[in-house]
């Protein structure tokens, strides 16, 4: 339990990346209008960019 | 006592420490001791305004962009009746509405993410330990200017900020381990929550109804609560470690944290009578050398 606990305290940049910033881009995306490149769809393209920086959250601790 | 009766005499020139600090008293008391039912009204009223915005952006009868403003306001509303709950001011332990001080606790602190229990064990560690760069819960809040502040309020929001690791310490220091798991649980539940919303197609309201006011109004919180009124956050007696000063926003653009050396020196007066405890104190206070601004 407690290493569960841990394992969930230290993906919460991961966690809020791909359950709350990964599905806003692609909304934001769509209600802009913008298209994604290279045939992308905008959901895809949210996962690119907004898992990425999931990523680079939770390797150096800090979103900017 | 009446509470237009003054109890401060004009010349303290002569008077000894002990003097000083029962006429103190006198005057904080004499402010203290009633239910501050505004903040329990503040506290629900704002509760129910900002529920309210949810069902009423998602059936279209309020604009989004309306709602937003809405939102941003109660975020930042939240902390002060949590806070006089934190500090037993609504009801101490014992007393018969000791309940509802619980109750305005609890229903408020959820909004800014924390257990009211952390809030109040972390609080009332800075209380004891303000300005202390060890020690200070909040020490991370010091900055050289506003708008340091603002970026140091921000920074410290990150996932691997040291103001985490001192609210941790904090809480392993009192013995409450118990409440790390319980902020594990309220920050796990506001992304899921987040995260609900989102892949059913509310990504923008959720963002414009929480999580952005609740990042506006935290960084607004830790600069108004935090780093003004401790500025510039060196100084570690009882009756310097906190200032008055004249804030440009005015008392209620400041949250009325214009006289927070009041509340740090008597944090039992609620918050809306400290103004006045102020200005009848304000000459002891001079005659203690605390750090006075032009108010």
């Amino acid at each position: 339990m407690e290493r569960a606990l841990k394992l969930v305290a230290g993906s919460l940049p991961l966690i809020f990346a791909f359950a709350f910033l990964v599905p806003l881009m692609d909304q934001v995306m769509r209600v802009a209008g913008i298209t994604a490149p290279l045939g992308l769809s905008s959901l895809t393209l949210a996962l690119i960019i907004g898992g990425a920086w999931g990523l680079f959250a939770q390797v150096t601790g800090r979103w900017i | 006592m009446n509470a237009q009766t003054q109890v401060t005499p004009t010349d303290l020139s002569q008077l000894s420490n002990a003097e000083l600090r029962r006429m103190e008293l006198k005057i904080a008391r004499k402010y203290s001791g009633d239910v501050p039912w505004i903040a329990v009204i503040w506290a629900f009223g704002n509760l129910a305004v900002w529920l309210s915005l949810w069902p009423l952006v998602f059936m279209d009868i309020l604009p989004l962009w309306v709602a937003f403003p809405i939102a941003t306001i109660n975020l930042a509303l939240v902390y002060l009746p949590t806070h006089e709950a934190q500090h037993d001011i609504i009801a101490r332990p014992g007393t018969k509405l000791r309940w509802l001080n619980e109750l305005v606790g609890h229903a408020t602190s959820w909004m800014l993410l924390f257990p009211f229990q952390v809030l109040r064990v972390t609080h009332l560690d800075h209380h004891r330990h303000t300005n202390d760069p060890e020690l200070d819960v909040d020490i991370t809040s010091s900055a050289k200017g506003p708008w340091q502040a603002i970026w140091n309020a921000i920074q410290g929001r990150q996932p691997k900020a040291k103001r985490n690791m001192d609210y941790l310490a904090s809480l392993a220091r009192n013995g409450r381990e118990d409440l790390i798991v319980l902020s594990l649980f309220y920050r796990v539940g506001f992304i899921a929550i987040l995260g609900a919303f989102a892949w059913n197609g509310f990504a923008l309201e959720a963002l414009l109804l929480w999580w952005l006011p609740y990042q506006i109004a935290i960084t607004y919180i830790v600069f108004f609560l935090s780093w003004a009124p401790h500025h510039p956050g060196s100084h570690q007696t009882r009756y310097t470690n906190t200032r008055s000063w004249k804030s440009a926003v005015g008392n209620i653009g400041s949250m009325g944290m214009q006289f927070h050396i009041v509340h740090h020196l008597h944090p039992y007066i609620p918050l809306h009578l400290t103004p006045a405890a102020y200005h009848e104190m304000r000459p002891i206070l001079e005659a203690r050398g605390c750090r006075l601004g032009d108010i």
